[in-house]
């Protein structure tokens, strides 16, 4: 009982991580990342050149943070810029840059599987039951993810100038708020953030250039039924990933992988512009 | 230190015995295609299964060749699956028109390309551990089926360890499945009960529920067969991540595998027709060669590449006893001939299956496999009664 | 004028001449595709003859792909899906119950039976009135992992991973192979071709162009598209079907997500809304992966990334499409547009069904109609009836809530309260296109017409509901009602009947808009500030078209106006909203000398008369 708990819990903030950069692309720019896959291949790939070079595990997110940001600066302006009032058309640019950075991924690492050992190994004992460190851990990573990217939003003045053109891009820039380069921003901060996931997410897993692939479909579904609130992302995750566990506890693994796609394209046809508001 | 670039280092060593071979002989050489999962669950181990073919077509080039004429090695990727097995035969079979197909595969690569394979009429040989009963008159193996291997794991269990409930692991294919129905029937039948039998996806990597359900079944004993290479490897990380320190055997884990594992591996059992510790001049000198080849890019020989190693020469033998690489006489010479190689004398005689001695072992802290007993020439039953030999 | 009859016979002989031109311009590349399809295999070496035949079973699919995106505007990811069904239906048939003609049947029923059923199911879930594209592209995401999950929860029944292989197929040669597969594909562009270039076919560009105006045509576009996606489905089932019976293994990939990028990928490089393109496209695509794989596999795949990321930035058109755009530029923009504007279109004059009656029926009904916003109320408590031969304008400040009263007359699912009957029906919660066949019309403020079609194909359109169009034909002539083709000739449209309608002036759009409505012989006229931007001139023209449809053919005309001399010249009744209610109704003379109506313009609340 209490394993399926910490499953949920652990589920959802992992979800929460990978989403985030998803979320905080579409909420500002109104444009979906399908390169998202790529900047979380990107991140694992910083960990484990991070692991190879001997460098302490703490600063593998770090390394993939900085990796992610720069890459995902780069591709706004040469690829995206161009895209903003074409949503479907950047959803397919965006898929071709991920071909890209797939391959130059291959081309530089290989194409086969590699390996990132955990930083903490063990199990950590809750109410009686050992439960693996490294799962608890995403759990504060979530939520510390959860706050900075609030108070970042809140408490600075380019969340301020962010918050501005989410709400109103025309009205921002007659403000003389530069909102290409809150764009430029934000889209690295998301990529970034991409990054820092699958840096934080090799360890249970492992390495190969399509890695990132396997949470596309499900950040994707996530963001789109979160509109454009980080709060209602994280209650998302908590619901759909919770039924994912328990799909895959109690009915069948296979299955259970198909829950947060089936029932957010459901959740959708309720409410087509997700439940940011309810 | 920079990160491997196996792949590249294959097509330069391909591309190298082909320069070695053009120059010797005015005659064409000798192509052996080798398909084998570069990419996908399989490309933890294709490495090492490249570099012991390049091995044994060095060596063999080195002393002449075969019937005078020189190999070549045509490696190309299936990538672990079926539509990418379809893909690297049609390519070995029609367009680089190879003699000889040698490798080893996923099962579901290999049931994808024997049509291709009776289409093309080349011999293969299947050199991987497999559930069994895959039978074509083009296909001999001369790795281990769940007949020789699965009882020595789970005799073990039950008279060491005293486990009577067993908990099924596995990846949802005909090897998975293959193995572990052998598994259970085979554990039900010395009076064992299997309390749970899971499966994931080849490609899954997200173990959590599974081992959530394997703690609440509370079993003595856990056995596991995925898919060789990643499922194995994100599989023992996740039950040692959940602190999970049951009797662990794995009936699909290599050395080279485990040796990658690092501390996670500790205590895993298997059960091996090769292992690198084995007492034998032939295995200390193919071991030498290797050494010799590779120096800091060997990747661990394993079970799943020395067979390679050997396959090459059973090929060579039969071409020299047949005379000829026509593909009629040299299948019928394949389940006559004998290799001796770093396993033993090894003859796919047995309805083009071949016995084999069998190790159990257990890996240790540092990588390595202890062997807990041996078992000599065990035989791999009636895998193919239909075909005549 | 010539009479109905005479007209629908005068269309059928003008058509013919029109099958002939189209048969050469298909037929002649079709014939000159099958000679090469048949001499392939005495030139082709059997490596190549291999790759080409599941590149041309690709390409099929690849074709529907180009269908439902580049002519009907819907960007799908999920055809793999169907081919993927289509191929395991012949793999579980096959080997579950061996190989014979009856399994074969078998075979092939199941494989379309699910796939009508999944395509009308993801159909019904993608397209419901007010859907975006945007929400039927996540559907089509979310189906291919559907149905590979489900692969992989199959057991031995669907193989999981490793897929279904051993089973026995058709026994035919690679060379047979080939011809069929080629024949299959070039049936298809045949096909394709002459359906989306017929007037059924305009139809899709048209929803694709502008889906609302559709809907207000009295197009039910939401059946449209399910239609569609059930026929695409079908087909790359289909094609599925012949992949697998050719090669004999079914595996999880070939239903997978991956596979429908890859065909999205294929069809934008070949060029979407080209049909050849995208068959090109997926066979240069399918032979240099087969061939470049293995000796510079990620080279190849990079160069088709970077290739499809430009394409899709820069050139939207692809290889085909910028090969259009060129040889366009070449012949000389000016020469292509005195080609279309003196496309062979002739005008037609319908026969009134009926006579106009003479009566004053009631055809508009509203009663305590109310629409809230939450805890906004936009409209409130808004009764009253409108006539045949009347002329009414709704007047009143901004924010008076005059566009949501039209938009809960024309669309049922917009009010909050209150019943509305249009010609003695009530509309309940009928969407516009069902409203429409009671027989109202509405024109949009900002002038709703198909932009890349021409101002003929515009017309013909508004025609849909009426008269059917073929899929086959592609008529030249335009047979309309009288009201409309009046419309036509005095704004000038007549003689701009083959140009495109966004090359239009603003106040020629907002004739053919007029026009298209007109078309569908309403009984009642909804209008939305008509004469916002027109010139003078052209006010006055269209203040004398409306004051003929309401004598003549006792047309009941609502219209949002601002221009208060406007309102005074044409109509019969105005009614003043104010604040969501109703302040006056009644005559022009008394309405416009009410001082109520000044002191709500200039926003003097003194008064709260209660009316």
């Amino acid at each position: 009982m209490i394993t399926l708990a910490l499953d949920i819990v652990t589920t959802a903030a992992i979800l929460f991580i990978v989403s985030a950069g998803l979320l905080i692309v579409f909420g500002v720019m109104k444009i979906i990342n399908f390169a998202h896959a790529s900047f979380i291949t990107v991140g694992a790939y910083a960990a484990l050149v991070a692991s190879r070079l001997g460098l302490p595990p703490v600063l593998a997110p770090a390394l993939a943070f900085l990796a992610g940001g720069l890459i995902g600066a780069a591709a706004e302006r040469v690829v995206v810029r161009r895209l903003y009032g074409r949503p479907l058309d950047a959803i397919l640019a965006t898929w071709g840059l991920s071909i890209v950075m797939g391959q130059l991924v291959t081309l530089a690492f290989g194409r086969e599987v590699q390996f990132v050992p955990a930083p903490i190994s063990g199990t950590v004992m809750i109410l009686g039951e050992g439960y693996s460190g490294y799962r608890l851990l995403m759990v504060g990573a979530a939520i510390a993810i959860a706050v900075l990217f609030t108070g970042l939003l809140n408490g600075t003045r380019l969340g301020l100038s962010t918050r501005a053109v989410i709400m109103n891009e025309t009205l921002a820039q007659g403000l003389g708020i530069d909102s290409a380069r809150v764009r430029l921003i934000t889209f690295g901060i998301g990529c970034g953030l991409a990054a820092i996931a699958g840096a934080l997410i090799t360890p249970l897993a492992s390495v190969d250039p399509n890695m990132g692939l396997s949470w596309l479909i499900g950040a994707f579904m996530l963001v789109m039924i979160s509109g454009g609130s980080l709060l209602t992302l994280g209650l998302s995750c908590f619901v759909l990933g919770g039924l994912q566990v328990l799909a895959s506890t109690f009915i069948s693994p296979i299955l259970g992988g198909l829950t947060i796609a089936v029932l957010a394209a459901v959740a959708l046809r309720l409410r087509p512009e997700g439940f940011a508001r309810a | 230190m920079t990160p491997t670039r196996s792949f590249s280092n294959v097509l330069a060593a391909a591309a190298c015995t082909t320069l070695l071979a053009a120059p010797a002989l005015a005659a064409e050489p000798i192509k052996i295609g080798v398909p084998v999962g570069l990419s996908g669950a399989n490309s933890v181990v294709a490495p090492s299964v490249v570099q012991s073919a390049q091995l044994a077509v060095e060596e063999i080039n080195a002393k002449g060749g075969v019937l005078g004429r020189q190999l070549a090695l045509e490696v190309a990727d299936d990538a672990s699956g079926a539509a990418g097995a379809q893909k690297a035969f049609d390519s070995l079979v029609f367009q680089k028109k190879v003699d000889v197909l040698i490798s080893m595969e996923t099962s579901a690569a290999r049931n994808a390309a024997l049509p291709i394979v009776a289409r093309g009429k080349v011999p293969y040989i299947y050199t991987s551990f497999y559930e069994g009963k895959s039978c074509s008159p083009f296909m001999y193996v001369n790795a281990w089926v769940p007949e020789q291997q699965v009882p020595p794991i789970v005799d073990y269990f039950n008279k060491e360890k005293g486990a009577k409930k067993f908990f099924l692991i596995g990846s949802d294919y005909a090897f998975g499945r293959g193995m572990l129905a052998f598994t259970k029937a085979y554990i039900e039948k010395t009076g064992g009960k299997v309390v749970g039998e899971e499966y994931l996806p080849m490609d899954g990597s997200d173990w959590t529920s599974i081992i959530s359900k394997l703690k609440s079944a509370a079993p003595d004993a856990l056995i596991t067969s995925t898919a060789g290479g990643a499922p194995n490897v994100t599989l023992t990380k996740q039950l040692r991540a959940a602190g999970v320190a049951l009797p662990y055997g794995n009936l699909a884990v290599d050395e080279g595998t485990a040796k990658g594992m690092g501390t996670d591996a500790e205590g895993i059992y298997l059960s091996a027709s090769y292992v690198t510790g084995i007492d034998s001049a032939a295995n200390k000198s193919f071991l030498d060669a290797m050494q010799k080849k590779f120096g800091a890019e060997l990747k661990t020989p394993n079970d799943l590449s020395v067979p390679e190693y050997e396959a090459v020469y059973a090929y060579k033998a039969a071409a020299e006893k047949a005379s000829s690489t026509d593909e009629a006489k040299v299948l019928k010479a394949l389940g006559e001939v004998s290799v001796e190689g770093p396993r033993g004398k090894i003859e796919m005689s047995k309805q083009h299956h071949a016995p084999l001695t069998m190790y159990l072992g257990q890996v240790q802290a540092d990588g390595s496999v202890k062997v807990i007993k041996s078992f000599l020439n065990v035989d791999p039953d009636a895998q193919c009664p239909n075909l005549k030999s | 004028m010539p009479d109905r009859e005479s007209a629908l016979r005068s269309t059928a002989l003008a058509s013919l001449p029109s099958v002939p031109r189209r048969l050469v311009r298909v037929g002649l590349p079709a014939i000159v595709a099958m000679v090469l399809v048949i001499a392939g295999p005495w030139v082709l070496d059997t490596y190549t003859l291999n790759i080409l035949v599941r590149a041309l079973f690709v390409a099929i699919t690849a074709i529907t792909v180009d269908v439902l995106w580049g002519f009907s505007g819907t960007l799908t990811f999920g055809q793999s899906a169907f081919f993927g069904i289509g191929a395991y239906a012949l793999a579980i048939v096959f080997t579950q119950f061996g190989f014979g003609p009856w399994q074969a049947l078998l075979a092939l029923a199941a494989a379309i039976a699910v796939t009508a059923a999944v395509a009308g199911f993801v159909g019904w879930l993608s397209f419901y009135p007010g859907s975006t594209p945007l929400y039927a592209s996540v559907i089509s995401l979310v189906l291919p992992i559907v149905v590979v999950q489900l692969l992989y929860s199959g057991g031995s029944f669907t193989g999981s991973s490793s897929g279904l292989v051993g089973f026995e197929s058709f026994d035919l040669s690679l060379e047979a192979w080939f011809r069929l597969a080629g024949a299959a594909v070039v049936a298809t562009l045949v096909v394709a071709s002459v359906a989306l270039s017929s007037d059924a076919g305009r139809v899709l560009s048209a929803m694709r162009d502008n889906d609302e105006r559709c809907s207000y045509l009295g197009i039910d576009t939401s059946l449209v598209r399910i239609s569609l996606t059930v026929v695409a489905g079908a087909v790359a089932a289909l094609s599925g079907f012949g992949y697998v019976a050719f090669s004999g293994v079914a595996a999880p990939e070939n239903a997978g997500f991956v596979f429908g990028t890859q065909l999205v990928v294929m069809v934008a490089l070949g060029g979407r809304g080209s049909l050849i393109g995208a068959v090109v496209g997926a066979v240069v695509i399918e032979v240099a992966s087969a061939y470049l794989s293995s000796s510079l596999p990620f080279v190849w795949e990079l160069i088709v990334g970077v290739a499809f990321v430009l394409v899709i930035v820069v050139l939207p058109g692809g290889l085909f499409g910028s090969l259009r755009d060129a040889t366009s530029a070449l012949r000389g923009r000016s020469a292509v547009a005195a080609a279309r504007a003196n496309s062979q279109v002739t005008l037609a004059t319908l026969e009134r069904a009926a006579a106009a009656p003479d009566r004053d029926d009631v055809v508009v009904e509203a009663d305590g109609v109310s629409r809230h916003f939450g805890s906004l109320s936009v409209l409130s408590g808004v009764s009253f009836k409108a006539r045949q031969g009347e002329l009414v304008s709704i007047v009143g400040p901004n924010g008076a809530g005059k566009t949501t009263l039209i938009r809960c007359l024309a669309d049922g699912r917009e009010r909050s309260e209150g019943t509305v009957r249009i010609a003695s029906h009530t509309i309940a919660r009928l969407p516009p296109d069902r409203i429409v066949g009671l027989g109202l019309g509405r024109k949009f403020q900002a002038a709703s017409v198909f932009e890349t079609l021409s101002v003929a194909d515009c017309l013909r359109i508004a025609r849909t509901k009426s008269d059917p169009p073929s899929l086959l034909r592609a008529s030249s002539v335009l047979a309309l009602p009288a009201a409309a083709r009046a419309v036509v000739e005095s704004s000038g449209l007549a003689e701009r009947l083959g140009e495109e309608a966004r090359f239009l002036s603003h106040g020629l759009k907002q004739a053919l808009e007029l026009a298209m409505v007109l078309a569908l012989e309403p009984r009642v006229l909804l209008l939305d500030e008509p004469t916002a931007g027109l010139t003078r001139a052209e006010r006055q023209g269209f203040a004398g078209v409306l004051t003929d449809l309401v004598a003549r053919e006792r047309l009941c005309v609502l219209i949002i106006e601002h221009d208060l001399d406007f309102v005074r010249q044409i109509s019969s009744r105005i009614i003043l909203l104010h604040q969501g209610r109703v302040a006056l109704d009644g005559p022009v003379a008394d309405v416009v000398d009410d001082p109520l109506i000044r002191e709500i313009y200039t926003g003097n609340n003194r008064s709260n008369k209660a009316m």
